[in-house]
């Protein structure tokens, strides 16, 4: 997996995380297997990230030039590590976290502020909106939990984003961006429907607006086989390493079809839910054993992130549905 | 095996181009290629549609290349194979109703 892309072993954990976070809020009487399994998940990342430095789950590039802003700190692990300590805390209160994750925050949440606009680095000069969004889903449950307040910040960049990070043609956010918000690629299938979903916490009509027009631009239904494009038609991208291979002539995209299951999941598109199941069961690979399933054409991230998309739900109610406890 | 044995083998296996045995034939091949290469495990190298490499060792041209193959026998026995037994019943029927004897 690391041979492939160090980032997948990172992230891998994360959707493990989130998606057992889920099923503990499910399943109350599993509870305690599920937190076991997640505290270990969170001890063992944040030891690996401790030990071996950021650029252990990032990579190779990372290290090409010196991030703009010093000491060096990833939004990409700080957002996803606070995301999965808050998911935690929200099944169940851990002391140990809460200081944890009130120091993730607080970091994130100072870059932000120092910098121009509310954006920072995953790799040197180099943004990304998914790592974004899941730290903008960490902070916001941070304040469910903590009763603390960043709406402000969080209006702040939901402001500018829709003001300077937006592709003109399609309507939809863009993956990546420089520091100073300068856009570095266009909209990307692989990216989009997480960060829809991740929305939903921020702004439920702009994530709802989101997914349709990702709906419509990137899903696709053929005889019954769903699938998603990792570029619109309007934009020219190559085909890299959060897209995978992509098939010609239909575009289909192996990782924006994974990711299409959880915004198809969060926003109930059933239609579409089920033609993408029936191209994952017809051209996956599935392989069960031993009462387990994965699929043979993905991968360890890509197993998680379908885990979460067929149990997400319970988290993002909790803390929609209550105000800050 | 004897020589006996091998001339009946030969005869059983022989078919008409285009015949309905030749279809059957032809499924018959295709459907052992197949479980050989679930046997031998090669279902494990369609990774490479997630840009994965099923183990370091086996290298990313290794993984492709019989990510590839498998492929290519898995969508023969789920596409062609279903054809060709189809078309080997319907041509046994319309054989057998076009060469029965006229009253």
């Amino acid at each position: 997996m690391r041979a492939s892309n160090a980032e997948w072993d990172f992230m891998g954990r994360s959707f493990l995380v989130w998606s057992l976070a889920n099923l503990g809020l499910r399943e109350p009487a599993a509870k305690q297997t599920y937190l076991a399994v997640i505290d270990q998940i969170i001890d063992e990342t944040a030891r690996l990230e401790h030990e071996r430095g950021l650029y252990f789950f990032l990579m190779p590039y990372a290290k090409a030039r010196p991030y703009e802003v010093q000491p060096a700190r990833s939004l990409f692990l700080d957002g996803e590590i606070a995301l999965m300590l808050a998911a935690r805390r929200v099944v169940e209160e851990k002391p140990e976290y809460k200081a944890a994750m009130t120091e993730r925050i607080k970091g994130i949440v100072d870059r932000m502020e120092n910098n121009p606009v509310p954006f920072a680095e995953s790799y040197p000069n180099e943004c990304w909106m998914f790592d974004h969004v899941n730290a903008l889903a960490a902070i916001k449950i941070a304040d469910f939990l903590d009763r603390t307040d960043h709406s402000a910040l969080l209006q702040s960049w939901l402001a500018l984003a829709k003001r300077k990070l937006v592709h003109r043609e399609t309507g939809l956010l863009i993956s990546s961006f420089t520091l100073k918000g300068e856009p570095l690629d266009g909209p990307e299938g692989s990216t989009i429907w997480m960060v829809a979903h991740g929305l939903q916490l921020i702004d439920e009509d702009f994530a709802r607006d989101q997914y349709q027009r990702a709906r419509k631009e990137l899903g696709r239904t053929l005889l019954g086989f769903g699938y998603a494009r990792e570029w619109p038609t309007s934009w020219k991208g190559p085909m890299d390493i959060d897209s995978g291979p992509i098939v010609p002539v239909l575009q289909i995209s192996a990782g924006s079809s994974g990711m299409a299951f959880i915004g198809a999941s969060a926003f109930h598109d059933d239609d579409f839910l089920s033609s993408l199941a029936a191209t994952l069961d017809f051209a996956a690979f599935p392989a069960r054993k031993n009462g387990g399933l994965r699929y043979c054409a993905g991968n360890q991230v890509g197993d998680a992130a379908l885990l979460y998309a067929a149990v997400q739900g319970p988290l993002w109610e909790n803390v929609k549905s209550r105000p800050n406890r | 095996m004897n020589a006996n044995y091998r001339q009946r083998w030969a005869r059983l296996w022989h078919a008409e181009f285009c015949s309905p045995k030749d279809f059957l034939r032809r499924a018959a091949m295709i459907g052992v290629a197949f479980l050989v290469a679930q046997i031998a495990g090669l279902r494990e190298y369609t990774s490479f549609l997630s840009g994965t490499v099923v183990w370091a060792a086996a290298g990313w041209k290794l993984t492709v290349f019989l990510g590839l193959l498998y492929l290519l026998l898995y969508f023969t026995i789920m596409l062609l194979v279903p054809i060709l037994i189809i078309a080997a019943v319907v041509q046994h029927l319309l054989l057998r109703f076009f060469s029965r004897p006229k009253c």
